[in-house]
């Protein structure tokens, strides 16, 4: 079976005032369809560019990532906009909600770029409110949210157009341990619903739920 | 799509809402400007043309040179000279004028005002031409003396006591009786006016030979510039000089376009900087909103847009700035053209402002465009703002 995500031996270097600083260095690791990976490491290992690299937001320096068979390395910037907007849903530490976006608006905001129809976007941003449990607050602007509610209209956002990989980077980084853990039960929830998970985080508490982790240490794989 | 892009350009306009008004003001007071300052001069070239078409086109008009406007002294024309064309076929009529600044009293009250001399066997034929109607009484009849026909303002501003048919006054010592008051026409050099016959005029102001202006009435339009050509040419043999212009209407109304014209351009080029320091203001603005937003510019990647469409909503966003100026710019300025319409009418000169679709609509476009022109370094910018780099910005 083809691999959804495959890493070949990544590198990703950044150039800081003349020198080469290199955030992953010789990454590789497979995710198939239907797992749920947890992606570990202290700060400094190279998570967060590993992520980057897997939802398409960056490119590799040497090596390749694979998107089924697709090398991204040959996609344009245009290509891996549209790959994002379909095929990954993002949640991050910081919510990253629009601020000028009611919840509603903003859950149906990666359909805009998709060409769906205003109607049809607002219906299925509706639904997928109401599955996250604020359906009686898709009025709101995020700043007249809570923490647990914003990461919950960010989840309904990156569900709305129906990717097959969801990609959360320390979701429950900025909420407390009770909020946390509903968000981490929701995403339980889409993994049992078929969805991709790739969870990054340093709290080893979170990768109980994980059928596989990985372990990143100086931008390297060391276990799992 | 782009209505989509349009409400999501509105709630970034909403957001910054103090920032935004402050971009649209530059654009409206440009615009304003541009619009008002047109509006303004055309309708000034307008008027003045009607004025001239009343006046009629079928006139040539003779003045010494230098003759500048009606008081100023020039070297003269004289009687002789109005022989000389009358001489000349092809005049339904020649009349010779007079011109002077006078003395006018009434019950004790002084005045100074413009006295124009004409034929008195001239009057009736020489107002329906012109198309001057009187309000009341009648025209100065054929060898009448010491009778005089008054200006709206003589009648009405000039003394305490508004004047009448049967008035008294005394213009340089002479008696005259008010036989007719003309109709307003406003403008105040008009309106301001004592016509009298020149016979009169010439014992008043003591100036038996000497004309001012002699005015030539063509029969036909078409031989207007062949008349012209003769009248030079008689009257320089018979002066042995070249002291005297000789203009039709349709000069006279070119040199006063030429003028206008001039003055449009300076105007309009003021006008214009003041759009151009609105479209940096855009520009800045744009730029602000790029920084203020990379955030968000990077969660719209993150989540699938194109750097076509940041770039689409960002120019959206800079045109509707510019669209938005433009509205109330066009508003505000037409308001002004106006406003100073109705003032110059008090002042006494007469504009008549006419309002253009053509220029409005231009007007809105060019904010338009404006506005988009600003907004493509920023959106160009924002669009190649890379995902990460964008995300990461706090």
């Amino acid at each position: 079976m083809t691999p959804l995500i495959k890493l070949e031996n990544a590198h990703k270097i950044y150039h800081l005032e003349g020198v080469d600083v290199p955030a992953v260095n010789g990454l590789s690791f497979t995710i198939h369809q239907g797992d749920f990976v947890a992606l570990m490491g202290p700060s400094g290992s190279g998570k967060s560019t590993a992520m980057n690299l897997v939802g398409c937001l960056d490119v590799t320096t040497i090596g390749a990532i694979y998107l089924g068979n697709q090398n991204t390395k040959n996609l344009s910037e245009s290509d891996l906009a549209q790959i994002r907007g379909k095929k990954i849903g993002f949640i991050f530490q910081t919510f990253n909600l629009i601020p000028s976006l009611t919840a509603l608006e903003n859950v149906a905001l990666p359909m805009l770029f998709q060409q769906v129809s205003r109607r049809q976007r607002l219906q299925k941003a509706r639904k997928l409110l109401e599955m996250v449990g604020l359906a009686n607050r898709w009025q709101h602007l995020p700043n007249q949210l809570s923490g647990g509610q914003r990461q919950r209209v960010a989840i309904a956002r990156a569900l709305v157009n129906d990717p097959e990989i969801i990609l959360a980077d320390e979701p429950t980084g900025n909420l407390d341990t009770k909020t946390g853990n509903e968000i981490i039960k929701l995403l339980q929830e889409l993994h049992k619903q078929g969805k991709t998970i790739i969870l990054v985080t340093h709290n080893p508490e979170l990768t109980k739920q994980a059928t596989k982790v990985i372990q990143l240490r100086d931008g390297k794989v060391v276990g799992g | 799509m782009i209505l989509d892009y349009l409400i999501l350009a509105l709630h970034s306009l909403r957001h910054r809402k103090l920032r935004s008004w402050l971009t649209v003001v530059g654009i409206i007071i440009g615009v304003a400007a541009i619009i008002s300052l047109i509006t303004v001069s055309r309708s000034l070239e307008s008027t003045i043309q009607e004025q001239f078409e009343q006046f009629g086109a079928n006139r040539i008009l003779i003045s010494a040179k230098g003759f500048q406007g009606p008081g100023t002294l020039s070297q003269s024309l004289t009687t002789k000279d109005v022989e000389t064309i009358e001489k000349i076929s092809g005049f339904e009529y020649v009349l010779p004028a007079l011109f002077r600044n006078g003395e006018v009293k009434h019950r004790g009250e002084t005045s100074f005002t413009l006295i124009s001399g004409l034929p008195a066997d001239s009057f009736e034929q020489f107002y329906a031409d012109m198309g001057v109607e009187l309000d009341q009484g009648r025209t100065i009849q054929e060898k009448e003396k010491y009778t005089a026909i008054i200006g709206s303002r003589v009648a009405k501003e000039m003394f305490s006591r508004d004047l009448s048919v049967g008035s008294k006054i005394i213009v340089n010592k002479g008696e005259f009786r008010v036989v007719g008051i003309v109709e307003e026409i406003g403008n105040a050099q008009d309106d301001n006016q004592i016509t009298i016959s020149l016979e009169t005029a010439r014992e008043i102001f003591n100036e038996p030979e000497r004309v001012d202006t002699i005015i030539a009435q063509v029969k036909s339009t078409s031989d207007i510039p062949l008349l012209q050509e003769k009248i030079e040419r008689e009257l320089e043999r018979k002066r042995r000089d070249t002291n005297f212009q000789v203009l039709t209407a349709s000069q006279i109304l070119e040199q006063i376009n030429q003028v206008l014209g001039v003055m449009q351009v300076v105007l309009v080029g003021i006008a214009a900087i003041s759009l151009l320091v609105g479209a940096i203001g855009i520009m800045n603005s744009m730029y602000t909103s790029v920084l203020e937003r990379t955030k968000d510019i990077g969660i719209m990647k993150a989540i699938g847009a194109r750097n076509s469409a940041i770039s689409q909503i960002f120019l959206i966003e800079s045109g509707l700035i510019g669209l938005g100026g433009g509205i109330m710019g066009v508003l505000l300025g037409t308001g002004l053209a106006f406003l100073l319409g109705s003032f110059s009418q008090q002042a006494g000169f007469l504009l008549i402002i006419k309002i253009e679709p053509m220029v409005l609509i231009l007007g809105l476009l060019f904010a338009f465009v404006i506005g988009m022109v600003s907004g493509i370094l920023p959106a160009y910018q924002a669009s190649r703002l890379k995902p990460v780099d964008a995300l990461r910005y706090e």
